[in-house]
C-alpha cells in the first residue's frame, strides 16, 4: 500500500543526489505521457461525472432550495430543508432504524461468510456444486426474494415458524410486530450477501501460497492457529474489501424493506435513512415531493457513509497486508 | 342575391376549411399506470376512439406503477415535455394546477351534472371542473357470510357484531379470529370515513383551520378506539388474512383478491354497504383522474384531441365497459341506468352494494399537502389502532401535526 519512495532514493545515492520519483522532470515526453494518461481518463471521467460527480453536486445544491416543479430548483432558502430533518422525530427514527441494521447486518455477515469460506475451502467434493449453491442467493432478484421471504414469514403458514414450532416457541407475526421487522429484514439481508461475500472470501484463500501453510505444518500449528494466523491475516485486504463494501451497501438498503413489508412496517418500525429519502422525495403512497429535503438527507447519508469509509481506511489501513 | 350567395359562398369556404384544419392528422401520448391485465381494455376504448376520430392517433404509454408515473409527471414538468392527457391523483396536480387545461370548460352543464357528485370536488380546481375521473373504486363492507347474516347498518351494530365475533376458537387464550380488521398505516383512508360519517373533516372549507379534533373527529376517534379490542391489525393485504376477521372495509378493487382468498378459506364473501355513522353512511373513492396538459410543447389541436379523449373515456357506455373489465365503478351517473351495466349487476350482486356506495361518497382533498398529511394520518391511525397512544391523544397528536402543514 506504501508509496515505493525507498527505490527512488537508492537510484539516486550513487551519484549523492536524491530523486522523488513524484517530482519527475517536466521536459516534453512528461507532458506527452500526461496529456495521454487524460486522454485515455476521459470516458472513466465523463461517465462518472455524469453519473456521480454531478448528480452529488446537484443534490447538495437541491438541499438548499424549497423546490418547485414549475420553476426549478424553487426558492433558495439556505440550510432550512437540514434544520426541518434535523428536528423531524421520522429523521431520527429512520437513523436509528439506520445504524441498527448495518451494526447488525454487516458484522454477522461477515463472520458468516469467512466461516463459510473456510468451509469451502476444505477441499469439498462438491466444491463448485455448493459454491454455485451459495451464490444463487446473491444472484436472485432482490424483489423475487423478497416475495418467497414474505412466504417464509407467514404467521400462520410460514416455514420460520414451522421450525420455531419444534422448539415450542409461539408463532411470531414476523412482518406485523415493531420488533420484528427489522430483524427479519436482517435475516433477509445476510442471507443473501452471505453467498457473494464467501466467494470472494474463498477467491482470496485460494490465493494464498502453499508456503505459508507448510511453514505453519513445519512449526507445529494447529489447525486453528494455522487459520488465525495465517489465513484470516493474508485474507485481510478482501476482509477488508467486503466490508467496506458491505457497509457502503447496508446503509442504502431499501429494496428489501420495500418489498418485504410493503412499506416501512409496523409504525415505521423499518423505516431506514433511504427509505426516509425516498418518502420525502413524493415517490412512495402518493405524497408530496419535497425534493429538497429529500437531497438535504441524502446529503447526510452521503457524509455519514463517508465519515465510516474514512474511518475504516485509517483503521484497518495498519491491519490489511497485501503480502 | 349575389351578396347572400357570397355569404352562403364564404360560409362553406370557411366549414370546409375548419373541416380541413380539424382532419390535420394529430397524435397524443396518454400516460398511464393501468399494468398488464388492464391495458388490452384500455387499448380497446383507445380503439373505438380513433374509430370515432380518425385523425387522432392515442398512443398508451405505460410509466410502471403509480410512483413512477408521479416520477415521470414531475420530470416532464420540469423538462417541459408533457404528454397531452395522463391518469393523475388529485394531489400530484395541485401544485401545478396552472399548467392544467380545464376539461369541464368543454364540457355541456349536463355532462358536468352526470359525474358523480362525490366526484366533483376532487376534479374543480379553483372553482373550474379541471380534470375528470377515471379509474375509481370505493371503501365497501367485506363480510363472512357463514358468521355475518345481517351486515351492520350502524355503527352501533358494527360494534356489537365485532364484539360478538371476536373469539378464541380453540381456548388457548388467544384470539383466532377478530370481528373485524384494518390496515392503519397502509389505509389512512379507513379512518378519514369515520371521520366523513362522523360529519367531520381534516380542514375547513377555506383550508385555514384544522377541523380534524373538532367534536366530529373526536367521535370519529373514539369510536375506532373501542373497535381496538376487537380489531386485527396488519399493514398487509387483506386478502392475505381473510380468515383473522369476519368482516372488515376495504377497496372494491380488491374485490377479486379478497373472493379467491375466501373460497380457498372455504367460505362465501359478501359485500355491503358501511354501517352510517351519526351523520352519513359516506365512504371514500380513491383512483386517478385524467388531466389535459396546457404547455408549450403540445399544439392547440392535441390539446382538443386530449380533452376530446377525456371526454370519450367517461361516456356511459365507455365507463360501463371499463368498470366491467377493470372492476373499477362507473364515474357518471347515467352509466348506472344503462341496459348494459343493468345486465352486469343482475349477474354480479355485490354491485349493488358498490353502486350505491359509490352514489354516498366522497374524495380526497384537493391541499397541496395532501400528501404529507395522509403521512401523518397514515402514521397517528396506526399508533392508535395499535395501542401506542390512546385514541384522543393520538388525534390531538395528528391535528397538531397537521396544523404545521398549513404554514
Amino acid at each position: 500500500m506504501k508509496r515505493p519512495l525507498g527505490a527512488g532514493k537508492k537510484a539516486g545515492a550513487a551519484d549523492g543526489k536524491t530523486i522523488d520519483p513524484f517530482r519527475l522532470p517536466r521536459d516534453r515526453a512528461f507532458w506527452r505521457e500526461t496529456l495521454a494518461a487524460y486522454w485515455y481518463l476521459i470516458p472513466a471521467f465523463l461517465v462518472l461525472g455524469t453519473f456521480v460527480f454531478y448528480p452529488f453536486f446537484s443534490a447538495f445544491k437541491l438541499s438548499l432550495f424549497k423546490w418547485s416543479s414549475l420553476n426549478p430548483p424553487g426558492t433558495f432558502i439556505g440550510f432550512e430543508n437540514y434544520r426541518y430533518i434535523f428536528h423531524d422525530k421520522y429523521f431520527w427514527r429512520a437513523m436509528g432504524h439506520t445504524f441498527y441494521y448495518v451494526g447488525i447486518t454487516v458484522p454477522v455477515t461477515l463472520a458468516l461468510s469467512i466461516l463459510v469460506a473456510t468451509l469451502l475451502n476444505q477441499g469439498l467434493r462438491f466444491l463448485s456444486f455448493a459454491r454455485t449453491s451459495f451464490f444463487l442467493s446473491y444472484i436472485s432478484p432482490v424483489v423475487a426474494m423478497a416475495m418467497v421471504w414474505r412466504w417464509m414469514y407467514n404467521v400462520d403458514y410460514g416455514l420460520i415458524n414451522y421450525f420455531l414450532s419444534f422448539f415450542h416457541i409461539d408463532a411470531i407475526a414476523w412482518l406485523n410486530d415493531p420488533r420484528y421487522s427489522l430483524p427479519a429484514v436482517i435475516l433477509l439481508s445476510v442471507w443473501h450477501y452471505v453467498g457473494y461475500q464467501a466467494i470472494i472470501l474463498l477467491a482470496g484463500m485460494q490465493s494464498i501460497e502453499q508456503q505459508y501453510y507448510d511453514a505453519a505444518k513445519v512449526d507445529g500449528a494447529s489447525g486453528f492457529q494455522t487459520w488465525w494466523k495465517v489465513t484470516v491475516p493474508l485474507l485481510s485486504p478482501q476482509i477488508f474489501f467486503v466490508f467496506i463494501i458491505s457497509l457502503i451497501g447496508s446503509f442504502k438498503v431499501f429494496t428489501e424493506i420495500n418489498v418485504l413489508l410493503s412499506g416501512p412496517g409496523p409504525l415505521r418500525s423499518a423505516e431506514t435513512l433511504v427509505y426516509y429519502i425516498i418518502r420525502s422525495s413524493g415517490r412512495i403512497d402518493h405524497a408530496t415531493n419535497h425534493i429538497g429535503r429529500a437531497a438535504a438527507a441524502s446529503v447526510v447519508l452521503f457524509g455519514i457513509i463517508f465519515v465510516f469509509t474514512i474511518i475504516q481506511l485509517t483503521l484497518t489501513q495498519k491491519r490489511v497486508h497485501y503480502d | 342575391m349575389l351578396r347572400k350567395l357570397t355569404l352562403v359562398g364564404l360560409a362553406a369556404v370557411m366549414l370546409f376549411g375548419m373541416a380541413a384544419i380539424a382532419q390535420e392528422p394529430v397524435t397524443i401520448e396518454f400516460w398511464h399506470a393501468m399494468s398488464s391485465g388492464h391495458q388490452p381494455n384500455l387499448q380497446k376504448l383507445v380503439d373505438d376512439f380513433h374509430a370515432a376520430y380518425p385523425y387522432i392517433t392515442v398512443t398508451l404509454v405505460y410509466q410502471g406503477n403509480y410512483g413512477a408515473l408521479q416520477g415521470k409527471i414531475d420530470a416532464a414538468v420540469v423538462a417541459k415535455n408533457l404528454p397531452a392527457i395522463a391518469q393523475v391523483y388529485e394531489n400530484w396536480v395541485t401544485p401545478i394546477a396552472s399548467i392544467l387545461y380545464p376539461i369541464g370548460n368543454f364540457m355541456t352543464d349536463a355532462e358536468k351534472a352526470d359525474i358523480i357528485d362525490g366526484l366533483v370536488p376532487s376534479n374543480t380546481y379553483n372553482g373550474v371542473l379541471t380534470t375528470v375521473p377515471f379509474n375509481k373504486s370505493i371503501m365497501v363492507m367485506y363480510y363472512n357470510k357463514s358468521l355475518v347474516t345481517t351486515p351492520p347498518t350502524t355503527w352501533a351494530e358494527f360494534l356489537e357484531l365485532a364484539k360478538a365475533l371476536t373469539v378464541d376458537v380453540d381456548g388457548d387464550g388467544k384470539i383466532d379470529r377478530y370481528g373485524t380488521a384494518f390496515r392503519p398505516a397502509a389505509n389512512p383512508e379507513q379512518f378519514l370515513i369515520f371521520l366523513e360519517q362522523a360529519g367531520g373533516s381534516i380542514l375547513n372549507a377555506d383550508w385555514t383551520e384544522v377541523t380534524l379534533n373538532n367534536d366530529a373527529g373526536k367521535a370519529a376517534v373514539e369510536f375506532v378506539g373501542s373497535l381496538i379490542p376487537f380489531s386485527y391489525i396488519t399493514s398487509e393485504y387483506m386478502s392475505d388474512h381473510i380468515k383473522d376477521a369476519a368482516m372488515f372495509v376495504d377497496t372494491s378493487a380488491g374485490i377479486g383478491y379478497n373472493v379467491k382468498a375466501a373460497t380457498n378459506a372455504g367460505f362465501e364473501l359478501g359485500v355491503a354497504t358501511l354501517p352510517a355513522g351519526p351523520a352519513n353512511f359516506n365512504s371514500m373513492i380513491q383512483g386517478t383522474n385524467l388531466a389535459v396538459f396546457n404547455t408549450e410543447n403540445l399544439t392547440q389541436a392535441q390539446k382538443d384531441a386530449a380533452v376530446l379523449l377525456a371526454k370519450f373515456l367517461i361516456r356511459p357506455e365507455n365507463t360501463v365497459f371499463w368498470a366491467e373489465k377493470s372492476g373499477y365503478q362507473p364515474v357518471v351517473k347515467s352509466a348506472y341506468n344503462t341496459q348494459e351495466w343493468l345486465n352486469w349487476v343482475a349477474t354480479h350482486d355485490y354491485q349493488i352494494q358498490m353502486s350505491e356506495q359509490m352514489l354516498n361518497s366522497f374524495s380526497q382533498i384537493l391541499h397541496p399537502n395532501y400528501g404529507d398529511m395522509r403521512n401523518v394520518l397514515s402514521s397517528g391511525f396506526d399508533e392508535i389502532m395499535r395501542g401506542v397512544v390512546p385514541p384522543l391523544e393520538g388525534l390531538e397528536s395528528m391535528a397538531a401535526e397537521i396544523e404545521a402543514l398549513l404554514e
